[in-house]
């Protein structure tokens, strides 16, 4: 009788071992584990991780309903504030993929980057003034009003994007990577590179791709329908930066959007000399920027 | 005692006149052919060059990295893994000691010149409709312009006894008898050519023609049963539905379909997974009136009965989400991370990124190839009409709920109608990704 117990509990012993022997080698069968970004203190200092959120989360928020017209209004911009945006440019065709992505303009970090002193406009620049100037410049297009609902609906965005990351912390990740800007830009070498790498979206006279219902799909990256040359990507080198970082999408088979990673420092530097000095809008309130000087080299005024 | 012994017997003389008939095939199944070809036609040589393209050798021949031809790519079966031979014309370690009869055996009839069956990876059954002319024309560009490679052989890591190759020689009885083309009832010269390249160098039926049991297609051309080229399963990718009919390609038209097959990518889809290899090795390099013969052949194959046409529901998706409505299941997920190439109206961008609206791949029956695009990732063929080619990253990062739902809206969104994705699907397909095969093989020893 105790003979059988024992052989009954040894058998089930090993059914149970093979059983979680056999769980534990099969493959993972779900997502891995999300990436995550370093928290940093004033001194650089790791204090937490970051995860960038699902958009669904915003459902939980007790203002989804203004977070989700905040993210609405930055991907589709021109389309739902016609009468603020003269250029064909949404803010997402800067600030790639909702401003989620490290080197391509995000917004994860800019609540808490704001307000502070700026030197192109030479004193303490808050965030509404921020995203007026963007609106100005590289949406050619007039200032929202700034306690508007649409100012608060983007903010409201961008705070929660930030995920309760306190004021005086910041997440690891950079607005656009580095570039050598001892590099000296050759405009014909770019106009070759612009026709083979960008011309396919952005059109061959830069005029951009547009969808059924007139709507961008490619911003133009000249000409009356673009940035004036008040925008920060209308300076060789800081367009250089994105554009070697964040250009061109759908590179690579991981990446958010694949982006990036393409051209050499050189070649990015040759390309956006080319890009940025073609024919576009200007921009009259030039006059007062940069009052205290400080003036980088490639602006354009 | 008795009975024993008889089934042993009977069993032992089966065994023995199966091996018999078998050993016994290349004589009178698969005789050799005795006829000189002048291997330094130049003009010769270049038809074969051209042809050797349509058949997409250097696909399977050569090794990822490897020289042309030389062999080396692994294929993954249940048992093991066969390697592709070296087919340059070394003398040694190639092909280069075969006679025309030995090249035009191994082709049409899957047979070594030491009589040994070649495996059915090799699309011999396919190839069995090639003209003599256009054999001879290969044997040529091998024989002549192809450079010898001396590199060994990968032998098979099938075990015995799976591994004797006898009884392949059954597997040809049944599944590989010898026939001639037959051009389909067609006034249009074009259709006969198309089917022509189809049923045989192209052997789009080795992908897009559903096998059976013993891995043999279950048509090897439209045979009235409504099986060939009716799309077809292959490690994870669903080779899609080539009929003209519903699910397959009625809402394409001809000139499409030529694009397509030209440059991989059209204004409605792009080719991604192993067809963006067929693009770029095969037949971005075949001539407009070629790839117009396809097309016209495939738009003729009939649809089955009560498939003719495929109607889309009414698009409701786009103004929902335009609006900034994004209540349906998996919309959220699918404004966060697809948008942005494939745009709220699933329209995509012409000739960049693929529309999801209206496109067969994306409501195919199987939607493997969409899970898996989905997963992993795609590339498209990189050929000379477009200075770019354009990859999709992988969201593997998200999770089985999120893309089962995801899926399920793409499919079911802008018109489009079709089965449900299950987070068992994702699952399932994560498991075959993480156990592709390995398409290497490492040097022999010397």
């Amino acid at each position: 009788m105790r003979k059988s117990f024992l052989i009954a509990g040894a058998a089930l012993l090993a059914v149970a071992g093979s059983a979680a022997g056999w769980i534990a080698s099969r493959p993972n069968t779900d997502a891995p584990p999300p990436a995550s970004f370093a928290v940093l203190d004033a001194d650089n200092n790791e204090v937490g991780r970051y995860v960038v959120p699902a958009d669904k989360d915003i459902l939980a928020q007790p203002n989804a309903d203004e977070i989700i017209y905040g993210k609405r209004l930055l991907a589709d911009t021109a389309r739902l504030l016609p009468d603020n945006v003269g250029a064909a440019m949404n803010c997402n065709s800067c600030h790639l993929l909702d401003g989620k992505i490290d080197a391509a303009n995000g917004y994860i970090n800019t609540v808490n980057f704001y307000p502070r002193v700026m030197p192109r406009a030479g004193k303490e620049v808050d965030l509404e003034m921020r995203i007026n100037g963007c609106f100005q410049r590289s949406m050619n297009g007039k200032p929202l009003d700034r306690n508007g609902r649409e100012m608060k609906a983007m903010i409201a965005y961008m705070d929660w994007l930030r995920q309760g990351v306190a004021k005086d912390h910041r997440v690891d990740i950079v607005n656009a990577g580095a570039i050598d800007e001892s590099l000296v830009p050759d405009p014909e070498n770019g106009k070759a590179i612009y026709a083979l790498k960008c011309a396919a979206c952005h059109g061959t006279d830069g005029e951009g791709m547009r969808d059924q219902f007139g709507d961008i799909i490619f911003p133009p990256l000249w000409g009356e329908d673009s940035f004036n040359i008040g925008a920060g990507l209308a300076r060789t080198y800081k367009a250089a930066q994105f554009v070697k970082w964040a250009m061109p999408p759908s590179m690579h088979l991981d990446g958010q959007l694949g982006q990036g990673g393409v051209l050499s420092d050189q070649e990015a530097i040759d390309v956006s000399e080319y890009f940025t000095h073609m024919p576009r809008p200007d921009f009259a309130p030039k006059v007062n920027d940069w009052p205290n000087g400080k003036k980088p080299k490639d602006a354009r005024y | 005692m008795r009975v024993v012994k008889l089934a042993l017997l009977a069993g032992l003389s089966a065994l023995a006149i199966g091996w018999g008939v078998a050993a016994s095939t290349p004589y009178w199944f698969a005789p050799k052919q005795d006829r000189k070809v002048d291997i330094a036609d130049p003009d010769l040589i270049a038809r074969g060059e051209y042809l050797a393209r349509a058949g997409d050798c250097v696909a399977c021949h050569t090794a990822p990295g490897g020289a042309p031809y030389a062999g080396g790519l692994g294929l993954q079966t249940p048992l093991g893994t066969i390697y592709a031979t070296n087919i340059t014309p070394d003398r040694e370690t190639g092909i280069g000691a075969y006679d025309y009869g030995d090249f035009e055996r191994a082709v049409r009839k899957g047979m070594r010149p030491d009589g040994v069956h070649l495996y059915p990876a090799m699309p011999f059954a396919s190839y069995q409709v090639v003209s003599d002319a256009d054999v001879e024309a290969m044997y040529a560009y091998f024989m002549s312009a192809v450079k010898p490679v001396a590199k060994q052989n990968q032998p098979t890591t099938i075990p015995w006894p799976a591994s004797m190759r006898w009884p392949l020689a059954w597997w040809q009885l049944l599944f590989a008898q010898p026939r001639d083309f037959q051009a389909p009832e067609s006034d249009d010269p074009l259709v006969a050519r198309g089917a022509y390249l189809v049923e045989g160098l192209a052997h789009c039926g080795a992908c897009h023609t559903p096998r059976g049991l013993a891995y043999e297609e279950k048509a090897l051309k439209d045979d009235g049963s409504g099986r060939f080229l009716s799309g077809s399963v292959l490690e994870g990718w669903y080779a899609k539905n080539l009929r003209n009919e519903d699910t397959g390609l009625v809402t394409w038209t001809e000139d499409e379909l030529v694009t397509f097959l030209r440059t991989g990518r059209n204004k409605r889809t792009a080719a991604f997974g192993s067809m963006s290899d067929v693009v770029e090795h095969s037949l971005q390099y075949l001539r407009d009136e070629d790839l117009t013969a396809i097309a016209r052949y495939l738009k003729s194959l009939p649809p089955r009965p009560g498939r003719e046409r495929w109607a889309p529901k009414e698009d409701v998706t786009t103004a929902a989400l335009r609006d900034g409505d994004f209540s349906a299941p998996g919309a959220m997920t699918y404004v966060e991370h697809c948008t942005a190439c494939h745009r709220l109206d699933g329209k995509g961008a012409p000739e960049v990124y693929p529309a999801l609206a209206g496109n067969s791949m994306v409501f195919a029956d199987d939607p493997s190839s969409l899970i898996q695009v989905t997963l992993a990732g795609g590339r498209m063929p990189s050929t000379p009409e477009h200075s770019m080619a354009f990859t999709m990253p992988g969201f593997a990062h998200l999770s089985n709920a999120d893309l089962a739902e995801l899926m399920t809206f793409i499919r079911n969104s802008w018109g489009n109608h079709a089965s449900a994705v299950s987070e068992a699907d994702i699952a399932r397909m994560r498991k075959e990704i993480a156990h592709k095969p390995v398409h290497y093989a490492p040097e022999a020893a010397p």
